[in-house]
């Protein structure tokens, strides 16, 4: 199914952003500790190609494991743009409502429950993104802004992306990783879908961050 | 020039602030709507003019903001408002303060470092105005006020689900007006309706603020006690009884005397859903009505 990643980038590129990805990644784990007092555990990312339109097979494949899955999503824009995709193990959404511990909790109103489940996703998701994905930014010299996230809690796992969710006719780069938070143990997937446009400028970008170390 | 412009002619807030949370810019939107002007504010820390925003979950975004350039949101579901200003919504005062959804980023200087961060509110009053209508008229019943059939079935089976977790129990009340047929033909349907909404209100002033009531259908009714056993619900069911068959109602130059027919039942683990526990409160409903009326009847 996956392309053949030198197609789009070099063995080497693929290496320095494989390089870059487990710097970026490091440092945001151990930020987000900061924010959200525990510890994010982020593993290794892992980088594929994949067809714009087998994503929504791709993605099912990599989720296989659970029947519901909660996903947020967001889009980043910079020079590095495209869509960003959390997608949590059922449970999730309870499990990071503990670990937040906001005040406005005691005030909701009755029937209040799925509200706070799903703004806690969009909190967390929007917090595990703009680190992975702003770092990411950083380590390449550009700047990023994001939508507001958007969730889809507790969905069939078959159903929650759709097949034409994307454009077709692009080549996505993956970036994937696995999360899982040491305290509550939420666990999910992070996936950037990178858009083909940004290709250009990433070899430029990979290529000044091979140059500070020549 | 252009953009100072647009900085106060627009129709949002806009607040600039720095590391120490100190006000760095406060736009025309903002000297508005909270009263401040930018001269009383410059300069002064945020929290020092609103305590209430020195919370955990703000400081965390300011944090991530600062630590690594994120984007925060604030919605108006989880978080109302953020800044405690009066709404000028012409659609009447569901809210005690203007609703608001904000969002907060990043502002770097030339050399790239994050030195502020800007807040954008939105007023979003008349939306949620709306949405608190529609969520309304989803639960609640149009004469009496009281939840609709609708709510109760879907209280029900969380109530059901609750009790089969945590093996905890609730009780269901089910009553009917006696004869309330009569009263429609003799007095006519508005006295009807007053009659309605007399029991309605009456029952609502008795029972706690962790029950509900509900309308189930055009004279009978549903009253859910949550962590009630049986024995305590049957008491509050005659207290429901007495109190309604005491009333002297006056309607127009007529004084009408009702009475309510009750059933009983309490969550058992054996129930499959919670159509079951209604089905049984019918039941018991039933017995009451071919035994006599204006009486309560158990059914474990």
């Amino acid at each position: 199914m996956s392309e053949q990643a030198t197609d789009i980038l070099s063995s080497d590129e693929v290496d320095t952003l494989q390089e870059i990805m487990n710097i970026a990644f490091g440092q945001s784990a151990s930020d987000l500790s900061e924010v959200i007092d525990t510890h994010v555990v982020l593993s290794i990312p892992f980088i594929e190609f994949v067809k714009v339109t087998e994503l929504h097979t791709y993605i099912q494949q990599h989720v296989k494991e659970y029947s519901k899955i909660s996903i947020v999503e967001q889009k980043y824009w910079g020079k590095f743009k495209g869509d960003a995709l959390l997608i949590f193990a059922s449970g999730a959404g309870r499990e990071l409502i503990l670990l937040l511990k906001n005040d406005e909790q005691g005030s909701l109103e009755a029937g209040s429950a799925e509200i706070l489940e799903s703004e806690t996703l969009l909190e967390v998701g929007n917090i595990l993104i703009g680190a992975c994905v702003g770092k990411l930014a950083e380590l390449l010299n550009d700047i990023v802004t994001y939508t507001p996230p958007m969730v889809l809690v507790e969905e069939d796992a078959r159903n929650a992306v759709p097949a034409n969710k994307f454009d077709p006719d692009q080549t996505a780069i993956i970036l994937k990783t696995d999360f899982n938070f040491e305290q509550g143990g939420a666990t999910g997937f992070l996936f950037l879908v990178t858009k083909n446009e940004s290709v250009v400028w990433l070899k430029k970008a990979l290529q000044l961050f091979l140059e500070q170390y020549e | 020039m252009i953009l100072d412009q647009i900085f106060d002619a627009i129709n949002t807030g806009i607040l600039i602030i720095d590391t120490e949370f100190r006000v760095i810019k406060w736009n025309r939107w903002m000297e508005i709507h909270s009263g401040l002007s930018e001269d009383d504010i410059k300069g002064v820390n945020i929290f020092d003019k609103y305590p209430d925003l020195d919370n955990t979950k703000f400081r965390r975004s300011c944090k991530s903001v600062f630590s690594f350039g994120n984007f925060s949101f604030f919605s108006q579901k989880l978080h109302r408002y953020l800044l405690p200003f009066t709404s000028k919504s012409l659609l009447g005062n569901q809210f005690e303060f203007m609703q608001q959804s904000c969002s907060m980023g990043p502002l770097r200087d030339e050399n790239n470092e994050i030195k502020y961060l800007f807040i954008n509110i939105e007023d979003v009053t008349d939306v949620a105005t709306y949405e608190h209508k529609l969520l309304e008229m989803n639960i609640k019943d149009g004469l009496t006020g009281i939840y609709n059939r609708r709510f109760l079935e879907t209280k029900l089976e969380e109530e059901y689900k609750r009790c089969k977790r945590y093996k905890s129990t609730f009780s269901l009340i089910m009553f009917d007006l006696d004869h309330f047929k009569n009263v429609n033909d003799t007095y006519g349907h508005p006295c009807g309706d007053f009659i309605l909404k007399m029991v309605s209100s009456r029952i609502s002033a008795a029972i706690r603020n962790v029950d509900f009531l509900f309308r189930y259908g055009g004279e009978e009714f549903c009253c859910l006690l949550p962590e009630t056993k049986l024995d305590a619900a049957v008491l509050v069911a005659d207290r429901f009884r007495a109190d309604i068959e005491s009333q002297n109602n006056v309607f127009e130059e007529h004084v009408l005397n009702v009475t309510i027919s009750i059933g009983v039942t309490e969550f058992i683990a054996e129930c499959e859903s919670g159509v079951d526990i209604l089905k049984k409160a019918d039941e018991a409903l039933y017995t009451a009505k071919k035994t006599g009326r204006n009486r309560v009847i158990s059914l474990r």
